[in-house]
């Protein structure tokens, strides 16, 4: 039996508000968006193996925190995965629609309906069981899959809703509501803290035509990361790259990547056209994992042309680095540093020794947490879930118990987390969990330790 | 939308509490709203952060960057937080009236 965490005595409630509700028959409902989506996708393919070589052998269950956490068999990715390919294989595949038509079996009913609603978000879409299973099932991609059929019947965290509908289709164009006014005097007022702080003149061009990076950055970095963001101006500065932040369009979130690739391509559409607006030759996503992973669709969606090259933050600073045009002093901070990967961007092997390769320039006290890179574990507010406020002690006390007792271990003072998600996530679960130390950008750091 | 009682305030509120129809807000208001948010008392320093907050969102339409907020209140974000248990993005921000924040804040 898997070895679980400290056991809680009561696992606090997992339940979301909904904005009108689907009503009636949602049976009906859910299967035809399902059919629709399998005819305008590639999930069928996926899916047609997943039921052929799914065998439920539980070696996901080593992996996952929410079940570490809960130790309750229904947290078992495999178990939940389950829900979804139960339904593929009786109404969708050629074997089980004949096999139910002889023998009677599993029929798709409200109240499986309602299992899958919580337990497709009890799941942060982090996967870390993609590792383990044998048979390959990207239980990451039947989550999204399953929230995205059940998005289109309005069965979705209303928190994601709101926010999306806000960047799609409100004044803002934002995920937080920010107006453009407002964005404008936190840059200037960024510009003056950065004088104070380093002496230089340090902008944050805004406009700029033919720059050679566009930065998109989480919109929410301008309300709550100012040292993010001036780290990141001041490499930018320092290296003397030309960029923009474009008035138009400014949010590299895009929680599409969490519940409905319709939300993805839009989001994605509206940073191709702020790009195109400004002939930007290339694009920069700041500190954050989704909005990076989302981002490297836009080779999926972007129209006509080549589409432009599209890097991390994280990634250009390295490259800087590397080749001199930044300069850090490692002797600027001398408190332990601790790194957490953000799983969008580290799963796959994507951005890992890239930060380190920083953070070892700026400090002589790293320390890792174990495990990390590849097989990190979620901060426990990922796949959207740490928009919903509703539940945050399920996230900080459940889904975030591993992160903030792997934190906890390396004893470190400033706990780096790269990523927009993450950052609200572990402020909120270090406090819960009453968890030491400080939680920080990377490019907080540099901003520290750079060296004009 | 549920209604929130309090003394002599009566007014709409959103599931997490904050204001749904914010130019009903007043000082009034703002004490009802703060019992919901471990505040036993507004004191001259709640009052300077909650007037801030409503001087900016009235002029900007959102709430400042929080680092701002320090600067120009005077006040470390510890001590925002021991005002606002919550913090500025939540507890000061239901107080004062605005819109509750949403995306990743």
């Amino acid at each position: 039996m898997q070895k679980k965490t400290e056991q809680l005595a009561q696992i606090p409630e997992m339940k979301y508000y909904v904005e009108n509700e689907a009503k009636g028959d949602r049976v009906s409902q859910f299967l035809e968006i399902f059919a629709s989506i399998l005819k305008h996708s590639n999930y069928r393919m996926a899916l047609e193996h997943y039921i052929k070589v799914s065998a439920k052998c539980g070696r996901c269950t080593s992996s996952c925190h929410v079940y570490k956490t809960t130790g309750d068999l229904k947290d078992i990715p495999c178990y939940r995965s389950e829900l979804l390919l139960s339904i593929y294989r009786r109404y969708f595949s050629l074997e089980g629609s004949m096999f139910s038509r002889l023998f009677g079996g599993f029929e798709l009913t409200e109240e499986h309906i309602d299992k899958m609603a919580y337990s497709f978000w009890n799941c942060t879409a982090c996967r870390k069981c993609v590792l383990e299973c044998p048979s390959g099932i990207d239980h990451g991609l039947l989550t999204h899959l399953a929230r995205y059929i059940m998005a289109e019947m309005n069965l979705a965290p209303r928190a994601l809703v709101i926010s999306t509908r806000e960047q799609l289709h409100g004044k803002t164009a934002n995920t937080s509501g920010i107006p453009f006014i407002a964005l404008k005097d936190s840059l200037e007022f960024l510009e003056e803290e950065l004088l104070e702080i380093t002496g230089q003149e340090i902008r944050f061009p805004i406009d700029l035509e033919n720059a050679e990076y566009i930065l998109f950055t989480p919109v929410s970095d301008f309300l709550m990361e100012a040292d993010t963001l001036m780290g990141i101006a001041a490499v930018l500065h320092s290296a003397g790259i030309s960029w923009t932040i474009g008035s138009k369009y400014y949010d590299a979130i895009n929680y599409g990547l969490f519940y409905s690739d319709l939300v993805l391509a839009r989001a994605l559409r509206k940073m191709e056209e702020e790009t195109r607006r400004l002939k930007a030759k290339k694009i920069l996503i700041g500190e954050c994992g989704h909005a990076t992973r989302s981002a490297s669709f836009l080779k999926t969606y972007w129209r006509g042309d080549d589409c432009p090259e599209m890097l991390n933050i994280m990634e250009l600073t390295h490259d800087l680095l590397k080749e001199g045009r930044i300069k850090l002093d490692p002797s600027k901070i001398s408190e332990k540093i601790t790194y957490h990967d953000p799983c969008n961007i580290a799963r796959q092997g994507w951005i890992v020794e890239q930060p380190r390769e920083i953070i070892r320039a700026l400090s002589n006290n790293f320390v890792e947490m174990t495990p990390n890179k590849t097989e990190n574990y979620c901060c426990g507010g990922g796949g959207g879930t740490v928009s919903i406020d509703e539940i945050r002690k399920y996230r900080t006390l459940v889904s975030g118990k591993v992160k903030a007792e792997q934190i906890k271990k390396t004893g470190a003072h400033y706990v780096v987390a790269p990523c927009a998600n993450c950052k609200k996530q572990f402020r909120e679960l270090m406090e819960d969990n009453k968890v030491d130390g400080e939680l920080v950008g990377l490019h907080d750091l540099i901003l520290k330790a750079i060296v004009f | 939308m549920p209604l929130f009682e309090y003394g002599n305030v009566k007014i709409q509120v959103d599931e997490d509490g904050f204001m749904e129809n914010p130019e009903l807000w007043n000082d009034e208001v703002a004490l009802a709203l703060a019992s919901t948010e471990d505040i036993s008392e507004l004191t001259e320093n709640h009052w300077k952060v909650i007037n801030y907050l409503r001087d900016y969102s009235k002029e900007f339409g959102i709430a400042p960057m929080v680092r701002k907020l320090c600067k120009e209140t005077g006040f470390q974000l510890k001590e925002i937080y021991d005002m606002f248990p919550s913090g500025p993005a939540k507890g000061a921000c239901k107080v004062a009236g605005l819109a509750k924040p949403t995306g990743c804040v």
